[in-house]
Parts: C-alpha cells; structure tokens; sequence
C-alpha cells in the first residue's frame, strides 16, 4: 500500500508516495538521498538517526515516514546555516567530540534539542537528554564538553 | 648585484635535532570534522545513493554445526528480481578466508561450524527482493553435536570438531624452573578467572560496494588493512592483486573487528558474476552479530608464589581460549597471551601454557586489548589476591614488583624505558588528591564504596618476528600544499590528523597546508593494520622519514634563495626563515613552486621497518619480541549496591605513558573511550550464546555504556620519550581498555570484600557472588 506524504523536510515542501511501512530513516537515506541520519541499531537504542520532528527529537528508524504528513523534518543536514555552522557543531569539532563520527549526526540533533529548550542545562539534565545516544569511541568525555561550550556559546 | 651580507655567526645547531616545534603537541581540530558534522562525509552505506544498482544478501546457517546435504536454488532464482544465486560451486579461488589462518571457507562446501556459516550469496534488484530470494534457497542439514563451550570441547568423549581435534594449537613460555620456586615460596595464590566473548559493536554496521569494470574489481567496504585485504580477496576468489582496488570509505569504529573480512568478498564475487553493475551491501545488527568475529573468551588457571616480603617468585599460568569455530588471528591472540601474562612485573620463574580450543561458537579475531587484555585481568586479579594473603598494601605489593627501565618482561626482553612505576605513582598520587584516598562509606547500609588500581604493561606492533612495516608518500601538489600518502586507515581514532601533524610539523607548514590520501590501494603504499596500537609508532616514523627527505629539499632550494646554508635555515608557520637574520624569509608555497621549476621532486618515499625476534618455540624467549613497550596504571572508585548488585563506577584515574602526545586531545579521546569500553567488557558486555545460538544479538540486549555509565574519566598523559618513536611517541590504542577492566574489578573486590572472577560483573552475578562468596 502506498501513501501520499507531503511534508516539510529542511525548509524544503517534500510531496511523494511512498510504501505505508516505510521508516522516516529509510525515507531520509533511500529516497531523498540525506544519508547524515545514520542506522545503526534499527531499534532506538542507539540515537543515530535522530531527527526532529517538529522540533522535537524522535528516532527516524522507529517512526514511519507516513507519520510525518504535514509535519516538519529535519536532519543533521540543515544544522548549519549555509557555510556557517551551529555553535554545537563547532563545538564538536573543537573537543574531538566526533571521532568515528558515526554517532555524531544523532548527538547533535539531541543536543541541539537540549539546547534550544533549556538555556542552562545543569549536568544531570544534559546526561539524560542524551542517555539515549551511544557512542563507542569516546567515552562520551568530549561530548559532554562540547554540548557545554555550546550551551556556553548560546548564553552568550 | 647586491649580494645579501652574510651574518657573524656562531656555527647553529642542525635543526634536525630539533624537537617538534610546530603542529605536533597540538590539540588540532579532525581535518573531518566539519564532514562529520554536517552529515556530509560517506560511511559505508552513504554509498549506495545514486549508485547501488544489484543488492546482495547472504543465506547464513541454521544450524551451529551440521553436514550440509543439499542446497536448492531453483526456487530462488525464480524469485521476481532476482539476479543471481552463488554457492560453493561458483567461487573462482580458493573460497578460503582467515587474517593468519586461512581456515573459513566464505561459502561452506561442506560442514557449516557456527550459525553464520555462509551457504548461499542471492543478488537481486533490491534488498527486499535480495530478502525474499535467501529465503527461498533451501538447504538440507545433517545436524551434528554441538560444542558451545571450552569444557565441553575438551570433554574427554567429545565431537572432534576438525581431523586433529578440538585444540587447534598453543603457545608456551618457560623461564626459569616454576615448580621449584613454587615449592619455596612463602605464599602461593591460586585462582581462576573466566572472561567473556565480548562484540565490537561498532556503530557503523559492515556495508559497502563493488563494481567489476575493465578487468578491475573496485571495492569500496570498510576494513582495517586495504593491502591485506586485497591480497585475502584476490586469493579466495582466484585473481591477482593488481585487479584489485580496495577503497576505504569514511569509518565509524573498528576496535578489531574490521580485521577479518567481512562483506569484502561476498560483494567481490557478486560484482564478478554481474560485470559493470554497482553492487552493494550491508549487515543489519542481528546479521553482524551473528556473523562476525568476537574477542576470545578465555579460562585462565594461575598459581603465583611470592617471598614473605611480596617479592614475587613464580607464576604458573595455564589458559584456554575460545577459538569459535575458525581461528583467523588466533595464533597470535595466543602469543599475545602469554607473552603479557605477568604483565609489568619482575617474575624470574615462569611457565605459561596457552591453548586454543575450537567450539561452535562465532569465529574469534583480534580485539582491542588481543589477549593481552585477558592477561591483565588474571595478573592483576593475582596481585589484589596476593596483597590480601600477605595482608601488604596493595599499591606496595605492585611497586615492589614493577619492572624498572633495564629489567626483563617474561618473554626476556629488556625494557629500555619501562614507566609502570611513574605511571602507578600519578595515578595513585590523582586518587589521593581527594581526602588523601581515604574512601567515605556511605550513610545507606547497602552501599559499599571501593577502589581498585591496575597497572599494566603492552607490546606495540605485530612483534614475534612478523614483517611489520609502513610506508609513506610525502609530495607537494600543483597548488602548493603537501598530501601525506598513507595505507593505513582512520577508522576514527585519527590517523589522519596524526600523519598530517608530523609532516606538518616536519615541513615547517600550518595544518591547514596539508592533506592527507589514505587508504587506497591504487593511490597509497601498504601501511599495515590500524591495529596493534602501531600507527603512530610505524606510520608516523614512515611519514616523519618522508617529510624529512622532502625537507631537505625545501632547504636546499631556500638555502640558494636566502644565499645561505641550508643548516641556517628553519621551516616555521609556512616560511624558510634565516635562523639568525630577522626578517629574511621566503613563503614555503614560493620554494615549492621556484623548486619544481628547478627540477626538484618534493616527491618523497620511505618505509619505516624495525626488526623484532621471533619467541623461541619452546621457551617463548626473545630479545626483542616488541619494538616497544607501553605502560599504563588506572585507579577505579566504585560504589556497589550490595541488595541489587549494581555496580556504579563513580571516579576513574587512568594515566598512560604516550611517549609524546602527536594530538593531546585525541589522546584524552582515545584513553577516555577505551575506558568506556573497559567498563563495558568488566560490567556489562557479554555476548550471550545457548548451544551456538546467539541470545542477544541487538543493542536491546546486548547491553553497551550509555553516557550514565562512565565517570568523568581523569587522563594523566605521561610523555616520556621513545627512543624509536616520531618525535618520541609510543601509540596510546589498546593500554586504556586493558587497564580499565582490572581497575573495576579491584574496586567491587575492595568494596564488598569478595573478588570476582567471572566476568562481567553484571548485578545478578555480583548478587550471587556476595551470596556464595563466589561469583561462580
């Protein structure tokens, strides 16, 4: 079975039949080639492929992309304004944050969610905001560090 | 003509004496950082986009071990969309695969010995029809017994799982006479440890493409070692190398798991059998799991005997280690064993006995730590054992008995710089900058607070005699900026920024005057594996050799055009500057382009090839087994829930001795997240099988550190120069995960009073072992 989706996804209006079942990861990466949302787990453990779905984040491998329909998307793709990247982005590169990379996209959408609703994230709210987003290589020290200094930046 | 006066100077030191001076130290932002960002760089399956045209899916066994009979096609063939169906019967080479032994054929002919036995490869036009024609290939089995465990391998009625039987080979070291120091010892500990099959879980699950196109095999899939692997692929399927082009795209964690070939080959002979196609392919979680290679499970048997004042006399080590079903870099995992298996302690009488036992379970290969990890836990579950018998301090038991710089490790190489004692005081020194390391017990009665430390010790490189070697290309392009050639892979721990800030800091240049190739075999020279702790020590001394050709040149060139000895001129910030004139400088994009019109290359080569010697076959003896040593101390605090046992760690100190820091950050990086993985491997991470059959093939089940898991983790960077090493630096890879795990396990001993010997310490097994006083 197909369904007409029409949706924003970055800015841009998207209007496309699809399979019902079709997840808005797959959705993402398979037919609008924006392959910055990563699978990695297909379950929601792992928050790689979070997006925002009307602004708030939501694990694009759980959510059908049917379930997008007159809403708004956005991925990793549209952080950075342009040539200009977000503070949190910057942030990353900064503190080695992004090692591997492969959970990068999924902790920037997260942490950028934190950022935009909670100007001063105290410590125990910034785990938990990103509990749901494993990463293997850091030890997640450099991205604590990061999302802190763009919190700091976005103070400012 | 005015000629430039030359200045009244004293004779100037060679600046090729001189220590880093540039980028090198500095904590540089990745060269990918801003791909990695924004989402633009391509991993794996960011390739398929717009090129993907065949899809190839594998049929994998039911059955952990069985006698295939038959296997159908016919069925699948006529799937809608289905392009291809390949057994056995179609691989054009040797069919063989393995990192050292070549003993896993990649589609089985006959036996299948672990569930992810490849029977069958399906091409189609989509994954989905792929899907649906796996599914339609039938296979008859003939089941046989399953061996899922190390004792029922060696059960004396068991199945011979190969003609020779269930131990596929061994190691040994003997030095000295054990049992007589044994007899005289004061004090003898005896213990057991039992140690878990742990997965990569790398993020980035196994995916790439291939096309076969003018008589050349392109491959574009993530590994550890593209030479290699072209040398493996063009074996198994009967080509020669130079039809072969192995790319690496971006890669997201290896950790040793990309060293045995995964979908290389399977997407090689799909591309062979539909010439012109792109074709692609990828692992989901449950196939990755079921299909790759894990870190050896090990039972490690160790007597250690000691003099009444702690000085150790002897230790008596006896070790099998889960093999799985196929060996691949086993034999080295095994030499790794027991090479480290006393670890950075002075012990003259040593037998070491290591066995590889075959079951039906996955296939093992290398993973960070390879054996040496295992070690680390029974040595230094030993010396808290130890420690508690002789009722000394545990910290002075390991001080006493730390190597010092000239001392021998047990394979008899003398360590030429050993740092274990340094690296135990500063991190001993962190722990007790908090209440002088008195721990404060918790108010609630079922808490307990404890601490451990480990100190540890790691061979760098392949050692044990193996040709190990890297090569660099260092070469100035059209527009002025230098490109480091490089075979070795990033494969996320920063290989690239590291060969771009020694030859950055070599040529005098900004790093942003620097790019790197990497990792292909029709651009790059082989560098060896991103393994083994061994790309900064080896990669980074072949580019440091290269840029230093090239720097010669860059000084004869500036030298004609400043009127003055090369030796009296730097390369600093992107200038050849007259050391003792101010002012007096030409850009180093000027020399370069001047120089190219005079004829010079700035085109530079060399390889970086230190001998090691191979371990006597009966002693395990050598005189220079590594071509260096690391060290490592770590302090772990823990509070233990002792109603749930729940493990907590809440402060962890590691310190390593890096030898130089090329990028201080990426050091923190790398000690940070092995940590993380060290927590993992002694709390939580076991890969669960019941009669061959994986249990918790997903990230639901297989339970990985979440951000709520690891402390802030406390990085002491020693930097005490390596002799051999670019600029002085040793490699930082493996030590951090080693040393983590027998830190944790020490704490949960300290805070409950009972020490675990079976890992990981997951709260039902810690629950139990405060009921039974065992965690067996």
């Amino acid at each position: 079975m197909t369904w007409h989706l029409e949706c924003t996804i970055n800015d841009a209006p998207v209007t496309r039949d699809i399979p019902e079942d079709l997840t808005l990861l797959d959705f993402l990466r398979d037919h609008l080639g924006l392959t910055g949302s990563k699978g990695a787990c297909l379950e929601g453990e792992c928050g790689s492929c979070t997006v925002h779905l009307d602004d708030a984040p939501v694990c694009s491998c759980l959510t059908l992309a049917a379930q997008a329909h007159g809403r708004s998307v956005c991925t990793v793709e549209a952080l950075a304004e342009s040539t200009t990247l977000d503070p949190i982005q910057q942030a990353f590169i900064d503190t080695g944050a992004a090692q591997c990379g492969y959970c990068t996209p999924g902790l920037l959408m997260a942490g950028r969610t934190l950022l935009d609703r909670t100007a001063f994230p105290e410590a125990n709210h910034l785990l938990t905001s990103i509990e749901g987003n494993l990463c293997r290589c850091t030890g997640y020290a450099s991205i604590i560090e990061a999302i802190q200094i763009a919190a700091n930046e976005s103070k400012a | 003509m005015n000629q430039p006066v030359r200045p009244d100077v004293p004779p100037s030191p060679t600046p090729y004496a001189a220590p880093p001076h540039g980028v090198v130290g500095q904590s540089c932002g990745r060269l990918d950082g801003a791909t990695k960002t924004t989402g633009a760089i391509k991993y794996g399956a960011d390739l398929f986009w717009g090129r993907a045209e065949l899809f190839v899916k594998v049929v994998r066994s039911e059955h952990a071990h069985a006698e295939v009979k038959s296997i159908i096609t016919s069925e699948a063939r006529a799937v809608d969309q289905v392009m291809g169906v390949y057994t056995h019967n179609d691989m054009p080479g040797t069919n063989l695969q393995g990192l050292i032994l070549r003993d896993h054929e990649v589609l089985t002919s006959g036996r299948v010995r672990y569930m992810g036995d490849a029977i069958a490869l399906v091409v189609a036009e989509s994954e989905a029809t792929a899907r649906l024609g796996a599914d339609a290939v039938q296979v008859e089995y003939e089941p046989l017994p399953v061996i899922d465990s190390i004792e029922s391998a060696l059960a004396k009625d068991a199945y011979p799982l190969y003609k020779a039987g269930n131990i596929m080979g061994g190691k040994r070291i003997r030095k000295g006479n054990v049992d007589e120091a044994l007899a005289g010892a004061a004090v003898v500990v005896t213990e057991s440890f039992e140690t878990q099959s742990v997965d990569h879980a790398f993020l980035d699950l196994e995916a790439g493409v291939a096309c076969y196109q003018d008589d050349l095999l392109t491959i574009e899939a993530p590994g550890q070692w593209v030479h290699e692997e072209r040398r493996l692929i063009a074996l198994a399927l009967g080509l020669e190398p130079e039809h072969i082009r192995i790319i690496q795209p971006a890669t997201g964690g290896a950790f040793g798991g990309r060293e045995d070939i995964s979908i290389q080959i399977y997407l090689g002979l799909a591309a062979l059998k539909h010439p012109g196609k792109t074709i692609a392919m990828r692992l989901d979680r449950a196939e990755s799991v079921r299909a790759r290679h894990k870190r050896h499970a090990m039972r490690i048997e160790y007597t250690l005997g000691a003099k009444s004042d702690g000085s150790l006399t002897a230790a008596k080590v006896t070790v099998y280690s889960d093999e799985g079903a196929y060996a691949s870099t086993g034999p080295a995992v095994m030499r790794k064993a027991a090479s480290h298996a006393t670890g950075p302690y002075r012990v003259p009488n040593v037998s070491v006995d290591v066995y590889g036992v075959h079951t039906n379970n996955n296939p093992t290969g290398a993973m960070r730590g390879f054996g040496a990890c295992q070690m680390a836990i029974a040595y230094e579950g030993m010396m808290d054992r130890l420690a508690i018998k002789l009722e000394m301090d545990r910290f002075d038991l390991r001080i006493k008995n730390l190597i010092q710089s000239g001392d021998e490790v047990t394979t008899g190489q003398h360590i030429q710089v050993a740092t274990a004692v340094e690296c135990a005081e500063a991190a001993m020194g962190k722990f007790r900058e908090v209440n002088g390391g008195l721990l404060v017990q918790p108010d609630e009665a079922h808490l307990r607070r404890g601490f451990g430390m480990s100190v540890i010790c790691f061979g760098l490189g392949y050692g044990d005699g193996f040709p190990d070697c890297a090569r660099a290309r260092v070469a100035f392009d059209d527009a002025g900026k230098a490109v480091v050639y490089t075979g070795g892979v990033d494969v996320g721990q920063g290989l690239i920024n590291m060969v771009a800030q020694v030859a950055a800091d070599e040529l005098g240049l900004q790093l942003d005057n620097v790019r790197v190739v990497a990792a292909d075999t029709a651009l790059t020279d082989e560098s060896g594996s991103s393994s083994a702790t061994r790309q900064t020590y080896f990669t980074g001394n072949a580019v440091k050799l290269a840029a230093e050709e090239v720097k010669e040149e860059l000084l004869d060139i500036a030298g004609a055009h400043l009127q003055l000895h090369p030796h009296e001129i730097e390369l600093t910030s992107g200038f050849a500057r007259a050391i003792h004139v101010p002012g007096k400088e030409i850009a180093i994009k000027e020399l370069v382009a001047q120089g190219k019109k005079r004829g010079y290359k700035l085109d530079q080569q060399a390889q970086f090839k230190p001998g090691t010697l191979c371990e006597d076959f009966d002693t395990g003896q050598s005189p220079r087994s590594f071509v260096t040593y690391l060290f490592g101390a770590h302090v772990s605090q823990v509070l233990v829930d002792i109603e749930t046992g729940e493990v907590k760690v809440e402060r962890h100190i590691a310190c390593h001795d890096v030898g130089k820091a090329i990028n201080p950050q990426a050091v923190r990086g790398q000690i940070t997240g092995g940590v993380a993985q060290g927590i993992g491997m002694a709390l939580m991470e076991e890969v669960i099988s019941k009669k061959g059959r994986i249990l918790n093939g997903n990230f639901t089940d297989y339970i990985l550190p979440t951000i709520k898991d690891v402390p802030h983790v406390e990085c002491i960077v020693l930097e005490n120069t390596d002799p051999g090493g670019p600029f002085g630096a040793r490699g930082v890879g493996e030590p951090p995960l080693i040393g983590a795990v027998p830190a944790v396990l020490g704490a949960i001993q300290d805070a409950t009073g009972t020490a675990p010997n079976i890992l990981p310490c997951t709260p039902e097994r810690v629950w139990r072992m405060l009921q039974d006083g065992t965690n067996a």
